[in-house]
């Protein structure tokens, strides 16, 4: 990384100092005042240029280098990820419409994206279609009415569907020798009333988890992003945009390194034996961090293998949990009786709270594993 | 920040991987351990050929990259030599030229024979080695005669450091501190390379045993249990690899937290090394333990390497105490936050 990079870091911070509370702890809380303050956010880096900075400028974006990208989804996610949900749009909705989106949908979605304007929802899941995801029972039938299909069904664990005004879905459309076969997405508005949302409660917060039932909900050959039955397809492309996820090592690092001025003169009545796991979980953010460069090295040279992947995926989500027990024995005993160190000690209890999810969002820790077993067991 | 090696580096490693091979691969440390008195003349032809004691570590990044590369070759082979430590000898005339190598030592209070105390595996190949503490102090030891099989030992010898010598008042110190630092982290960064070679050994070795062991009529490699071990210890080997060349990026680069680096790659280093070899072992069942495996080998010749200068614990304690209240260097390291929240 060079000095345009460490200068884009510098900027973000800035940025985050200037727009974003000190007690900001993501946009999903039970306070609405978290989400405006997201949204503006959104806003403010859009009007800089910096909400779509990975996108072709031909699209409105910087043609970002990958370690400019990376840089943002480390400042973003370090500092609660104050774009909130606008990060799926930014990330993968977007790249994969200009790359499978007609004129008309590109036209239609890619300017609020850019703009900051739209959250987006991904409808993948289902109750009997998790890690099999191409399981999944959601189907769209041909509608003889109008040529299109109406589509019937359930989807599960839907962050932000409740907040959303479109949904990436996956459905089936026709039943194939296989069953990655006749699989189709398409791009559809929440505010039909054949969808309905069904928050479920969690201990991560609101809004992370919603059921989406489908009942009948009519669509049309405009609302197909690339071809009918070529869904699985996308789908590949989609989780190759997670590849790297979300940066969860630099929210660990950055609370890991916070720890000891939070808790001033306290630091050094800690014990021993924790102090030294604090400074073993150091090594392993540098490490998980380290990881991940590996892969957007490795990917922008082409040369990127599943279990290059995998490794660094096993080792955040492990790192996100670990760290968390960590720092919660940090904060268990000590006062932290200014604002500081009780600002401190929420972030930490949301850090915990959240990286319980970290081990089973966005593919659960044993897919990765399955993932590199067989690269690694794969002839050579 | 480029941690990446070089390709002239990665191609000088693959170079040193096929010498070593041609001089006798892993019979050679077998050859050692039966004949003690032979171990230089095994090795040293091999590593003179490669042009091994022309590489200067402190000569920039370029050398300091293939002399990583060759003690990871080194480490692939559990060659019988302390390859790392003879590349770490002192260049500038500031200890005795004559010495041997650089040896990182604990302290300079000779132990027990058979306990703690400063030691090295470095038994039967010269008298005289420079040394450097754990706090960047500069020195001279001696190596004592070897003492019991190199079965039991894995070469590892006493060293009993000379005596310090009083400062003389008006004179300045031969070296400074940073000096004995740029040793020090050196001396901690190449051995890393040596046990990265053997932890990339031992799960290559565990790779092909599982996939060639057949059980209740299929390859080992077929079952989940076997697998998610393979990958939880890969993703150890693979996260060492990638601190290993950060640790070598900042010795290349004089950063004055080198040592912390240092520090942290050994700690994750021997981490790693404790999950590789419990896994590979477990996978290898009994035939692991045999000699005529190879995993045997490489697993006896890591243990110097592990436990010298400091063991795991011992590691963490001297890390933890150096980095204090500051933490590691990166993005987030407190001094860097632009603004305070």
């Amino acid at each position: 990384m060079g000095e345009g990079v460490a200068a884009l870091r510098r900027d973000l911070r800035q940025l985050v100092h200037k727009h974003v509370p000190p007690d900001f702890l993501g946009a999903f809380t039970d306070d609405p005042a978290d989400l405006e303050v997201a949204q503006s956010f959104c806003r403010t880096l859009a009007d800089l240029g910096l909400l779509c900075m990975a996108w072709p400028a031909a699209y409105g974006g910087r043609d970002a280098t990958p370690w400019e990208q990376t840089v943002v989804r480390e400042e973003m996610w370090a500092h609660h990820e104050p774009r909130g949900a606008q990060y799926m749009g930014v990330n993968w909705v977007g790249p994969t419409i200009m790359r499978h989106g007609t004129a008309e949908q590109q036209a239609q979605h890619l300017p609020p994206i850019a703009r900051g304007e739209v959250i987006w929802c991904q409808g993948f899941s289902e109750p009997e279609a998790g890690s099999d995801l191409a399981s999944l029972r959601t189907t769209a039938a041909p509608d003889p009415e109008t040529g299109g299909w109406r589509v019937s069904g359930q989807k599960v664990w839907t962050s932000y569907a409740t907040m959303a005004q479109w949904c990436f879905l996956l459905a089936r459309t026709s039943r194939e020798q296989r069953k990655q076969q006749g699989l189709t997405i398409f791009l559809v508005p929440m505010s039909d009333p054949a969808i309905e949302v069904r928050p479920i409660p969690s201990m991560i917060g609101p809004h992370h988890l919603n059921e989406v039932f489908f009942d009948e909900l009519r669509v049309t050959e405009a609302d197909v992003l690339g071809t009918v039955g070529g869904g699985w397809a996308i789908v590949q492309e989609v989780l190759a945009f997670e590849r790297v996820g979300i940066a969860r090592y630099a929210r660990c690092e950055r609370l890991l390194q916070a720890a000891p001025a939070a808790l001033g003169a306290e630091w050094d009545q800690l014990p021993d034996e924790l102090r030294s796991r604090w400074a073993r979980m150091l090594v392993h953010a540098r490490r998980a961090r380290l990881l991940a460069y590996r892969v957007v090295s490795l990917q922008s040279g082409g040369r990127i293998r599943p279990e290059d992947s995998a490794a660094y995926r096993i080792a955040v989500t492990r790192l996100d949990q670990e760290s968390a027990e960590v720092l919660m024995d940090i904060v268990a005993g000590a006062s932290l009786p200014d604002e500081d160190g009780r600002r401190f000690r929420r972030a930490v209890e949301d850090h915990r709270r959240y990286s319980v999810s970290a081990t089973v969002a966005s593919g659960s820790v044993e897919m990765q594993r399955i993932l590199m077993a067989r690269s690694l067991l794969a002839a050579r | 920040m480029n941690t990446e090696l070089s390709e002239e580096a990665v191609e000088f490693g693959r170079t040193a991987l096929r010498a070593f091979e041609a001089a006798g691969g892993d019979q050679l440390v077998q050859d050692a351990e039966r004949e003690p008195a032979r171990r230089a003349e095994l090795v040293e032809p091999v590593l003179d050929e490669l042009g091994a004691w022309e590489l200067d570590p402190r000569g920039g990044a370029d050398e300091l990259e293939a002399a990583a590369a060759l003690c990871k070759a080194a480490g692939w082979w559990a060659l019988p030599y302390p390859v790392a430590e003879r590349l770490c000898r002192p260049t500038d005339g500031s200890t005795d030229a004559s010495t041997e190598g650089l040896v990182v030592i604990a302290g300079t209070e000779p132990g027990p024979r058979s306990g703690p105390g400063p030691a090295a595996p470095v038994a039967g190949l010269g008298p005289r080695w420079s040394t450097v503490t754990l706090d960047g102090r500069r020195g001279l030891a001696t190596a004592a005669e070897p003492v019991g099989s190199p079965r039991y030992t894995a070469f590892v010898t006493e060293l009993i450091p000379d005596p310090i010598p009083a400062p003389v008042p008006d004179l300045p110190a031969i070296d400074g501190p940073a000096d004995g630092l740029a040793d020090l982290a050196l001396g901690l960064v190449l051995p890393c390379w040596t046990l990265l070679g053997m932890l990339d050994r031992a799960m290559e070795l565990a790779r092909a045993h599982v996939l060639a062991r057949e059980q209740f009529g299929q390859p080992l490699a077929r079952f989940q249990g076997v697998q998610f071990q393979l990958t939880d210890a890969e993703v150890e080997r693979v996260g060492v690899e990638e601190l290993a060349k950060y640790a070598l990026w900042a010795v290349a680069t004089g950063r004055p937290e080198a040592v912390d680096d240092a520090l942290a790659l050994r700690l994750a280093a021997l981490e790693a090394a404790d999950l590789v070899f419990r896994v590979t072992h477990q996978l290898h069942g009994a035939m692991g333990f045999c000699d005529e495996t190879t995993l045997s080998w490489i697993s006896r010749y890591s243990q110097p390497l592990r436990r010298l200068p400091l063991g795991q614990a011992a590691t963490r304690d001297h890390l933890t105490q150096r980095i204090g209240r500051i933490g590691l260097a990166g993005p987030f390291a407190t001094q860097l936050e632009v603004q305070p929240r």
